[in-house]
């Protein structure tokens, strides 16, 4: 019962997040003063050195608060905005690439960035995992003090200036990687899939860098005070050796927190991808974003905001799905 | 006659603070104890904290190693200068139990498990074998082995959950059990089932317990031998009733006279004046 209970409880949080971040996204743009067709308008007249009529762009801005989905009061545009995002997922089409259609810009870039941004954070989190692990547990031995440094060095380092090091070293001292690199579009073929992990390598390894520090540095701490506990003793005197105690009892006892740290930084995907995807042109959802704020892509914006908003609750939802297998207290309540 | 348990000139030293200004504990300080006997025995240690009671039940379960002399448990030197028993041995001969059961067994971990690993790894059973004997090792300590199965430590009971350490010590058939402290995290109504347990277990089964306390009461109501402890030295030793009965030392007298009793009236400091 305890299980269903907090799967049913979780599933309601979800929904009721979602619901309150897509409210969010479509109420904020309105608040602005300016309007978009206004601006897009004034485009237009500019162009055409003020040749439109004033009843040219009386229809222009009929057609194109029908085409935007900005006709009628603010209600009217929430509730057509909610129907059109949940059940059709279309966002209208993009202002600076019309008619292309912001789902589909969004889609082919989304796997981009979750491709990239969620495998090097679950590799950091489970190498910075284990190395604490092992600093954490052998942590009266000189030799594992030396792992701990490894982390203390990494931690501080703010993220650029990691990216900018990592870039110089490995694709201009060493060029082990490309400059510029150049993500292949249109049908998916081997070679083109090898290209792109290729060239997703260096960012990849400049965030497994910087989110491995944060990770050695929590699991030592944590893999210290478990140590300690009179569990991983009892279990020594019951024969259980000491692979079995360091993983068994106190990994096996640290790791929830971790999980819950692991929850949090997929949360934060999103937002890091702004930076990643700038510094190694990497065809994802920051880059997008960065494009259409910059030319006032409203829809592309709402689109890539959205899908942001999911893939965040969605992880989050997973991780805690994952909780009542690793903790039997929620399963035996 | 056979030696029980004998601590030879056992010291254990710790030290504190750093280059400049450490300062040296001596947790155990000499500790010399011989019981011999032919029938098992319950060895009670009381003392006030600190007075080492915890660091000799260390060093006898080979947690801490004594910094010089030497404990023979059995006949067989199990820790300090000239030990020769395995690891695996040791285990088998010696088994613990600890003060709060809430934290000797981990919340993620079935406690079952631990019943089972302890046949497979210490007593070197086959699966099969482990069943049975969890079962009845269960059963000598009162409860059901389908009670228990699957379960997590949140869902059992204080006294229920140190009836199956109890169990799980028997399981390698081993001749001293350590309790350290056993039932002062168990409210007093459920003490006497897990000290009339360790009677039994003393008279059918054939166990010696090394019974750590600082509860004079129940140690007097259990035990054959007592050690009295303070701050690191023995300073009585001998058969219970002896020791209780007659107290030579001063600690001790001080020790009994502190247990409050309903005979007595309690006079305050002032109105004593």
């Amino acid at each position: 019962m305890g299980v269903l209970q907090y799967v049913a409880k979780r599933l309601g949080q979800y929904f009721a997040v979602l619901f309150v971040g897509l409210t969010i996204t479509f109420l904020i743009p309105r608040l602005l003063p300016t309007n978009p067709i206004d601006g897009y308008i004034g485009q237009i007249q500019a162009r055409a050195n003020g040749a439109l009529s004033g009843n040219d762009i009386a229809l222009l801005r009929a057609n194109l608060e029908e085409l935007y989905g900005l006709k009628g009061d603010v209600l009217t545009q929430y509730l057509s905005f909610l129907k059109r995002v949940i059940f059709q997922f279309d966002f209208g089409p993009s202002f600076t690439y019309y008619p292309q259609p912001v789902s589909q810009i969004v889609f082919t870039a989304l796997p981009y960035t979750i491709g990239l941004l969620m495998v090097s954070t679950l590799i950091a989190w489970f190498l910075g995992n284990v190395v604490g692990l092992v600093a954490g547990y052998f942590h009266t031995k000189r030799a594992a003090s030396i792992l701990e440094v490894v982390g203390i060095m990494l931690y501080p380092i703010p993220y650029y200036i990691l990216a900018v090091t990592v870039i110089l070293v490995l694709s201009y001292l060493i060029p082990i990687f490309p400059l510029a690199p150049s993500f292949p579009v249109g049908q998916m073929t081997l070679q083109k899939a090898g290209m792109i992990i290729y060239n997703s390598l260096l960012p990849a390894i400049t965030l497994i860098l910087a989110g491995f520090g944060w990770n050695i540095l929590s699991m030592k701490a944590l893999a210290v005070a478990t140590t300690e506990e009179p569990y991983v003793t009892y279990s020594r005197l019951k024969g259980a050796t000491n692979w079995t105690r360091m993983t068994g009892y106190v990994f096996r006892n640290a790791m929830l927190p971790q999980v819950t740290a692991l929850a949090l930084s997929l949360g934060t995907v999103f937002s890091g991808a702004l930076l990643t995807e700038m510094l190694f042109s990497y065809p994802g959802i920051g880059l997008i974003l960065r494009t259409a704020a910059s030319s006032a892509d409203y829809n592309v914006l709402y689109g890539a905001i959205t899908i942001s908003i999911i893939a965040v609750a969605t992880a989050g939802l997973v991780i805690d799905l994952i909780y009542p297998l690793l903790d039997p207290r929620i399963r035996h309540r | 006659m056979s030696v029980i348990l004998k601590t030879d000139g056992l010291n254990k030293v710790y030290r504190q603070g750093g280059f400049v200004r450490s300062r040296q504990i001596k947790a155990l300080n000499d500790v010399n104890i011989t019981v011999e006997s032919d029938r098992p025995v319950v060895i009670a240690v009381v003392g006030e904290s600190g007075s080492g009671k915890t660091t000799l039940a260390k060093t006898l379960l080979r947690l801490e190693t004594p910094t010089s002399g030497q404990a023979t448990v059995y006949d067989q030197v199990v820790t300090g200068r000239g030990t020769t028993l395995s690891r695996h041995d040791f285990l088998g001969l010696v088994q613990p139990i600890f003060q709060n059961p809430f934290e000797a067994f981990s919340r993620y971990r079935p406690v079952d498990a631990y019943l089972q690993e302890t046949a497979i790894r210490v007593a070197g059973m086959s699966g099969a074998e482990a069943e049975g004997a969890v079962a009845g090792a269960l059963k000598s300590v009162g409860l059901d082995y389908a009670e228990v199965r699957g379960k997590y430590t949140n869902q059992f009971s204080g006294g229920e959950l140190q009836r199956i350490s109890v169990a799980r010590a028997l399981i390698p058939q081993p001749k001293l059990i350590v309790a350290d402290e056993p039932v002062s995290m168990i409210d007093a109504s459920r003490r006497m089932i897990i000290i009339n347990l360790f009677r039994k277990l003393r008279d059918e089964a054939g166990r010696s317990f090394l019974y750590i306390t600082h509860d004079l009461a129940t140690a007097y109501y259990i035990s054959d031998y007592i050690v009295v402890m303070n701050k690191g030295q023995v300073v009585e030793f001998g058969a219970a009733r002896q020791v209780m009965g007659n107290p030579q030392h001063a600690y001790t007298r001080l020790l009994l006279d502190s247990i409050p009793t309903t005979t007595k009236k309690w006079r305050t400091p002032k109105a004593a004046a």
